[in-house]
């Protein structure tokens, strides 16, 4: 029975899938894959899971999307307007300046505690 | 009480030091050896990596002791290469070959060794030698998965057409085993001195009382500890059957072909 094996690197992260192992059972697919797929590289956590649980579509079934031009969706036109001038975009960035700065401060708190 | 490093034991100190340690690394490498008789032959790739892996384990608390004994002016020929093979004080369970295939053999062996090396790892942990006590936490990583890794193929291999050979591995492995627990000529001192701070009574009865239920659970039958005949050859001792003698010739092959001056250690290595 073959068991894909998904590897995570870091607490939060995705777990990505890195290949599969030959096991009887769940338990021993854990302790394969631990060996395989989790010894040499940093690892934080590993699911396995059976082969014929994983469906699949593929780009033959169906029509994904992300080929068409999209460029039309960057708003890029306002970029070298200069806004020095107009309080209400001047008061905003302040804000956003400032809101970015709180976040800082308090991801540097939270890492020091 | 605290001992402190290499260089300030007296000499009976000293004796113990190294019979513990000798003990420990001997046990270690050799097992290793034998394990790795199994690379190509496990009966899955997967089996075949996870008991290499084991190996490689060992072969790594072997360096660990090894390394404490040549702070203590021993050098890597003199612990292994250019060893007397008659001076090695490990376990004849160590050192007992495989029959051809025999894949419970190894399964158990590894089962009963590691459970026994969990416990004196933990006897360690508060080593009056300090150098031992700082290097027991890595091993003691390690062995979970072993017996993990032991425990779970004991459990698929009992209860179907494999039993018999899982019944007639303990049947052969059994006694050899009870030789972990066989006292050196130090013994005395290396509890005194709170080496290890368990003497291996205790380690015995408590291996027992983890290896016993859990095999009868799986309906094998155990000898009776205290009936069975210790082998004659303990390892303890330094006494050892024909066939670690050539084992010994085996894994020295390469080394005394080669005439090297002092073994090779690859680069990056200690």
């Amino acid at each position: 029975m073959i068991w894909e094996v998904f590897r995570q690197e870091k607490p939060g992260g995705y777990h990505r899938h890195v290949g599969n192992v030959h096991a009887p059972d769940r338990e021993m697919a854990k302790l394969f894959a631990q060996i395989q797929h989790g010894r040499r590289m940093q690892t934080h956590s590993i699911w396995v899971a059976p082969q014929d649980e994983i469906s699949e579509v593929d780009d033959e079934d169906t029509s994904f999307g992300g080929t068409t031009d999209k460029a039309y969706r960057w708003a890029m036109t306002y970029n070298r307007v200069d806004a020095s001038g107009i309080q209400e975009v001047v008061e905003s960035e302040a804000e956003q300046r400032a809101a970015a700065k709180k976040r800082e401060a308090a991801k540097k708190e939270e890492a020091d505690s | 009480m605290s001992l402190d490093g290499p260089h300030s034991l007296t000499p009976d100190e000293r004796d113990a030091v190294e019979e513990l340690l000798f003990r420990m690394a001997d046990d270690e490498y050799v097992a290793a050896e034998r394990y790795i008789e199994w690379q190509i032959f496990a009966p899955t790739l997967e089996s075949d990596l996870a008991l290499s892996n084991i190996a490689q384990d060992e072969f790594g608390h072997a360096r660990l002791w090894y390394d404490l004994l040549q702070d203590m002016g021993y050098s890597e020929q003199e612990c292994i290469w250019e060893r007397d093979p008659a001076t090695w004080t490990h376990s004849t369970l160590v050192e007992q070959p495989f029959e051809e295939g025999d894949w419970a053999d190894a399964i158990l062996r590894s089962y009963l060794y590691d459970t026994a090396e969990n416990l004196r790892m933990e006897a360690l942990v508060d080593s009056s030698y300090p150098p031992i006590a700082d290097r027991v936490a890595k091993v003691l990583a390690e062995e979970r998965y072993h017996r993990e890794h032991a425990q779970s193929w004991l459990e698929r291999l009992t209860g179907g057409e494999h039993h018999e050979k899982v019944q007639a591995a303990v049947d052969r492995l059994f006694p050899y085993a009870l030789t972990l627990f066989a006292a050196g000529p130090n013994e005395d001192a290396i509890v005194e001195l709170g080496l290890r701070t368990e003497n291996l009574d205790d380690l015995r009865e408590e291996w027992l009382e983890i290896v016993v239920p859990f095999l009868e659970s799986l309906d094998l039958t155990v000898p009776e500890p205290d009936e069975v005949a210790l082998p004659e050859e303990t390892g303890r001792d330094a006494s050892h059957t024909d066939a670690w003698f050539d084992l010994y010739e085996d894994f020295t092959h390469t080394y005394n072909e080669l005439e090297l001056e002092e073994p090779i250690r690859l680069r990056g290595e200690g």
